[in-house]
Formats: C-alpha cells, structure tokens, sequence
C-alpha cells in the first residue's frame, strides 16, 4: 500500500505559516497525503499538530503557504469549504452537540430537507436516521439507537459518532485530531479498528496521536512536528522497539531531518 | 403493583417534563379550595387565558434566547413601549389597525436586531446589553406618554384582540348558552393529539425504539384529552375562545413548528448544545443570534399589542416585570440555563402556572409584596429544579 513519490498527492500543504500573537505555531510546513494512505502526525504538545490540521480542515486560516488539492491550488476559508472538497475532521474535543441525538449530530450544518418553505428548509428526518443507521453497521459501530442523545453515549461511542459523521458524506481525507484520547483501552481497539475499516474502504487519513503504539499499528508513514517546524517523514517499518527509539528521538530535538533546508 | 412502579420510573424519567404539568395542578387544585371554587370557574378561566397571552408569546421568544444561551431582560419594557407606540399610531397617526400592528411588529424587529448586534457582533454580554434595554426602553414609555399620560385607544377592533371572542354559530336549541364553535375546535383537538400520538407511537415502534408501557400510553392520552376537553368546556360556558388565545395557539403552533421540523430549529438547537461545534459544522452562530433576538423583538411587540388592547389603553407602567414571568415561565416549562434544552410548548404552561399564580393571589387578595416575594421563590425553584434534574438526569 505504499504510494510511489511521483504519484500526486491527495492533499498537498507547503510552506505553512501561522503565528497567534507572538506564538508561532508553525513555522513553514510541508505535508503530503496521498491517496489511501494513513499517516501519523505526532510531537510534543504544543508541538502545532492541532493548528496544522485545523489549518487544512479551514478552521482556521495561515498566514503563509498554499494547499493543493490532487494538484490544484486550493482556498479552504472555512469548514464548509473544506467539507466541500472531501477534507473532514474529527476534532480533539469530538464537537459533537450533546443536546441532540447521533442523527441529528452525523449530519449537522448538512441537514436532508424534504421540502423548503421559503428560507426555511423542512428536515426529512427519517431519510437521516436510515442514513445514520446504514452508516453505523457499514463502520460496524454498535450503538442501539440513532434517536439516542449524544450525552448518553460512552467516550468510545461519541469518538465513533464523531468519526461516523466524518464519513457520511463521503470523505477523501479524514482528519482525526487524537481520537484515542480519554478512551478504554478496549475503545481504544475500536477506533484503531474503524481507521483499518476506513482505510480498507479507500479513505486517505491522518491520525494525530501522542500514543505511539496506535500510530505504529495503523500508519503507513510518519511525520514528526517540534516547535512548529516538521521534523522527520518517514515510512513506518521496523519493529515498535526501534519505532519508538526513533520518534522519541525527533521529539526531544535529538535528531532532525530537515534542519539545513529550514531557512526561511 | 407494576402499574404504579412504571408510573414511578416513568415520572421520575421524565421529571423535567412531568414537572410543569404537576406544578400547575398543585397551584390550579390550591387555589380552586382557598378560593371556594371561583378560581376554576368559566369566567375565570377565561381572564386567565387573556392574562396568559402577553406572558405566554413572550415565554415563547424566550424560550429560544435561553436556548441559545442568552437573556433578554428588555422585554418588559420593551414590549409595554410598542405597545404605546401602537396606540400613538392609532389615536395620533391615525393608520389603520393592520398597519399600526404591521409598524410595530417591524419595530419590535429592529429592536431584538439592535440587541442582537451589542450581544453577537460587538461580543456584549446579553445580560449587560438587555440591561440597558430595560432602562433605555422604560425611559422611552415615559418620554411617550409624558404630555398625555395614560392614552386610551378607542378603536374597537384594535381592543377586540385582547377582549373578543370568536363567533359562535346562532343558538339552536341543543346547549344553550354554550359556545359551540370553542367546543368543536376542543373536539378538534383531542382528536388531532390523540392520532398524532398513536402515530408517533406506531412510528417509535417500528424504529425498535423503547415506548412506554400501553397502559401508561392510555392514561397519558386519557388525561391530556381531559385536559383539552375541560379547558374548553370551561371556555365554551362562559364566552368561548378569546381572539388571545387564537393569537397564542397560531404563535405556539408556528413555533412548535419551526423548532421541532426545520432546518433553523435543529441548528437553534445544536447552538445551545455545544456552539463551537455548531461553528466547525459551518453554522453560523452570529446568523441565529440575530434570527432568535429578532424574533423575541417581534414576540416583545405582539405582548405589547396584546397587552396595549386587553387594557385598551397605553400606560406608563405597561410592561412591568413581564420579562420576570417570561423568564420564570421558560424555566417552568423546562429550558435549562445551560443551554441547548426546552420546548416552546413547556413556555405556555410555564405562562400559565406564572398567570395562575397571581390571579390566584389577586382573587384571595394577598397583598402585592408578599405576590413579588411569591413569584421571586417560584423563580428561584424553577432554576434549582432545572440544576438538580440536570445533574441527576443523566
Ligand atoms: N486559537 C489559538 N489562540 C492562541 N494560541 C493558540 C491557538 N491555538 C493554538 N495556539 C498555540 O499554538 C501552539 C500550537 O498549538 P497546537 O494546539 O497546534 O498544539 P498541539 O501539537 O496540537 O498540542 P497538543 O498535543 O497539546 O494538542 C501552542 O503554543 C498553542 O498555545
Ligand atoms: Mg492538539
């Protein structure tokens, strides 16, 4: 499943540059996805894994650089713009509303209208609960009922929801921002278990993670971020022993892939 | 045995909603006995419903601001200033009736748009902003009736909203004295609840969702069609459905609507519920502030109308400490301070239990300061039962 270096690429981020103040959160990125590969984004905290996947994801905008989309430059300004060409992102905080039911949650900001009363669209909701019922066995997500409020879920049951509503609308890439975060471990196995089903099902993913163990069982490739800067892009091989030695080794700064060319 | 268990489990599962309901029969039932049944009789009951109109759409609008994490405290006010402006423009303007509702409707409009604008665009607290609502908008009734004090609206059609009733069809011998329309709309509506019930039951059903036990079901549709049936009975013996209540029932039913089946509920909702998540899903938060707080405006000046036409006059007092019983009313009838949760059908009975406590008082006539101190505790135990029941209610 490795992709070959003059495929293009299903997403392309060059040069990326954002500052909040005085912070300067990236510093000049680059970052290739390409298609139907998982790749592992991880660093220190802080480190601006979050801030460069919001940056593709169109939450927010950077102050430098350029996205390609299979080849074409692209402008993500917002969510929706993102959404509307494939890129969806399951975020560190799921942000799902609580209030409403998985239904209502998979597809919010993308309603099924039945019909419209001027401004007012009128929801088909039978239409979005057999859609959210069909999309929860094809992920094989066990949740009994598509009419059950999001509060009432367990940590494991919201991050499916959250990566299920990701999926509805047929994503190429999926952006998920730890999503193994505060989970059991058998939820954990669950999520790793859904990313190996997405992929299996031709989706292009990139996976956030502080845990090594679940980025070396699903990535394809890995890409190291320290202060901003990308540090190291490299293919997943070996075993996890020397993986681990490995990535620690570019977290703390002790090795650096890309130190000279990091100029501007 | 199993009866009064699934009872049990089903009231205590569905506190936030049972609550209201029980509340407004324990104060209905108290006063009924303190008052030697005057309370509860035909003539009552429909001044209770008049009462409840101007309180009831303004729980209705406030409902949604509470949803969406704000406040409006301006109402009041606000609504007792365009109801003025509504007799200004009869008596002085001289428009017709149509066009000074249509004016004033537009103008309550503006007004919830220039709260929405401090609180969503200039990032002002709405408690600060509609605060200076409150103030800015009582200063404008005095600045209003300032030369001619109290103006009294001599437009019969104008006053017929919050003083008329609808026709009934002329007396034929069977039920005298009875207002048959308001009884068949009373039939009318027993039937439409109880198919709507049975279908959303049969619907609940073949999803494989959990229904609660048959019997539970029956006694449930069997007292709301009690209910239905008795309020209209009591209406149709004195003189029928008020224009009020025609007014309140178009404004719920419009509401209800719009909550529940649209596209602009669901996202009034999911803003309440988590509004970052509303945001990343490309909601525009910014847009439904401005749409609910246009909305309580609009609501704010259909009470003043109401209000304006039930005393048939504009006063300088008009609008005082309704944005309380608003506020009281939405929490009566289960909105959370949290966010995200409430009906705009919980806001009239929520109204009715706020209208029924100070007729109540009024007709056993306690005095006025101990009415505020009652109102001020039924307040405060709305929002402590909405904290517990949400703590627990998980
Ligand atoms: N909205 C924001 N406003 C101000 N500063 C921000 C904002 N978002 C991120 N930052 C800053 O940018 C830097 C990178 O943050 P980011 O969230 O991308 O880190 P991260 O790698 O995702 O860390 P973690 O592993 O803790 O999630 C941090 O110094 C952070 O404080
Ligand atoms: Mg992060």
């Amino acid at each position: 499943m490795k992709t070959t270096a003059d495929t293009t690429p299903i997403v392309e981020m060059r040069n990326i540059k954002k500052n909040f103040g005085a912070v300067q959160a990236l510093r000049g990125v680059d970052l290739a996805l390409h298609a139907n590969e998982v790749i592992g984004l991880m660093g220190d905290n802080a480190a601006g894994k979050s801030t460069l996947m919001k940056v593709l994801s169109g939450a927010y905008i950077p102050d430098g650089g350029e996205i390609l989309i299979d080849g074409k430059k692209a402008h993500v300004n917002n969510p929706m713009d993102a959404r509307r060409m494939g890129i969806e992102m399951v975020y560190q905080d799921y942000a799902l509303a609580n209030n409403l039911d998985v239904a209502a949650n998979v597809f919010l900001g993308r309603e099924a209208v039945r019909v419209k009363l001027g401004p007012i669209g009128v929801m088909d909701n039978r239409h979005m609960e057999q859609e959210t019922k069909h999309l929860l066995n094809r992920l094989k997500i066990d949740i009994s009922s598509v009419r059950l409020k999001v509060e009432r879920l367990s940590g494991g049951q919201r991050q499916a929801v959250a990566i299920a509503r990701a999926t509805a609308f047929n994503a190429k890439v999926i952006i998920m921002d730890e999503p193994t975060a505060a989970l059991s471990v058998a939820a954990i196995d669950k999520v790793l278990d859904l990313v190996r089903e997405l992929k299996s099902q031709g989706s292009s993913i990139i996976i956030i993670s502080h845990r090594l163990e679940d980025i070396y069982q699903v990535s394809d490739r890995m890409i190291v971020l320290r202060h901003g800067r990308k540090v190291s892009d490299t293919p997943v091989v070996g075993d996890i022993h020397e993986f681990r030695e490995q990535v620690v080794a570019y977290m703390v700064g002790a090795r650096d892939d890309f130190s000279e060319e990091e100029v501007a | 045995m199993s009866f009064i268990k699934n009872a049990q489990t089903l009231v205590r599962e569905n506190i936030r909603e049972y609550g209201m309901f029980i509340a407004l029969f324990i104060i209905m039932a108290t006063f009924t006995v303190t008052t030697n049944g005057i309370f509860i009789s035909s003539r009552n009951i429909v001044n209770l419903v008049n009462q409840t109109g101007y309180i009831a759409v303004l729980a209705v609008g406030m409902t949604l601001v509470i949803v969406i994490r704000h406040i409006d405290l301006s109402v009041g006010f606000l609504a007792g200033f365009l109801g003025a402006v509504a007799a200004i423009a009869l008596v002085s303007w001289h428009l017709p009736v149509y066009a000074a509702i249509m004016v004033v409707l537009v103008l309550g409009i503006l007004a919830g748009l220039l709260t929405s604008f401090l609180v969503a665009q200039m990032g002002i607290p709405s408690f600060v902003a509609t605060l200076a609502g409150w103030l800015g908008y009582r200063g404008a009734i005095q600045l209003i009736t300032r030369s001619t004090g109290t103006i009294i609206i001599p437009n019969a059609a104008f006053n017929a909203i919050g003083n008329g009733f609808i026709p009934d069809i002329p007396d034929f011998g069977i039920l005298p004295g009875i207002h048959k329309i308001t009884l068949i709309l009373g039939f009318l509506g027993i039937i439409l609840y109880v198919t709507n019930e049975i279908a959303n039951r049969r619907k609940m059903k073949s999803y494989e969702f959990e229904v609660m036990s048959f019997e539970m079901f029956a006694l449930k549709l069997v007292f709301v069609s009690g209910l239905i049936g008795g309020i209209a009975w009591l209406l149709a013996g004195y003189q029928g459905l008020s224009w009020t209540a025609v007014v309140v029932l178009v404004v719920v039913i419009i509401y209800n609507f719009i909550t529940t089946k649209t596209v602009l509920g669901r996202h009034i909702y999911a803003v309440g519920g988590n509004p970052e998540a509303a945001e990343l899903s490309g909601i525009s938060v910014k847009r439904l502030t401005h749409v609910v707080f246009g909305s309580m405006g609009m609501l704010s000046a259909l009470s003043g109308i109401l209000f304006a036409s039930r005393l048939q006059s504009a006063t300088t007092m008009a609008g005082t400490l309704f944005e309380l019983d608003a506020i009281a009313a939405a929490f009566v009838g289960g909105v959370s301070a949290a966010g995200g949760v409430g009906k705009v059908t919980g806001a009239i009975i929520g109204a009715l239990v706020m209208t029924s406590l100070t007729s109540g008082m009024n007709l056993m006539g306690i005095d006025i300061s101990y009415q505020y101190i009652v109102r001020a505790i039924v307040l405060a135990a709305a929002v402590i039962f909405d904290v517990a029941t949400r703590n627990t209610g998980k």
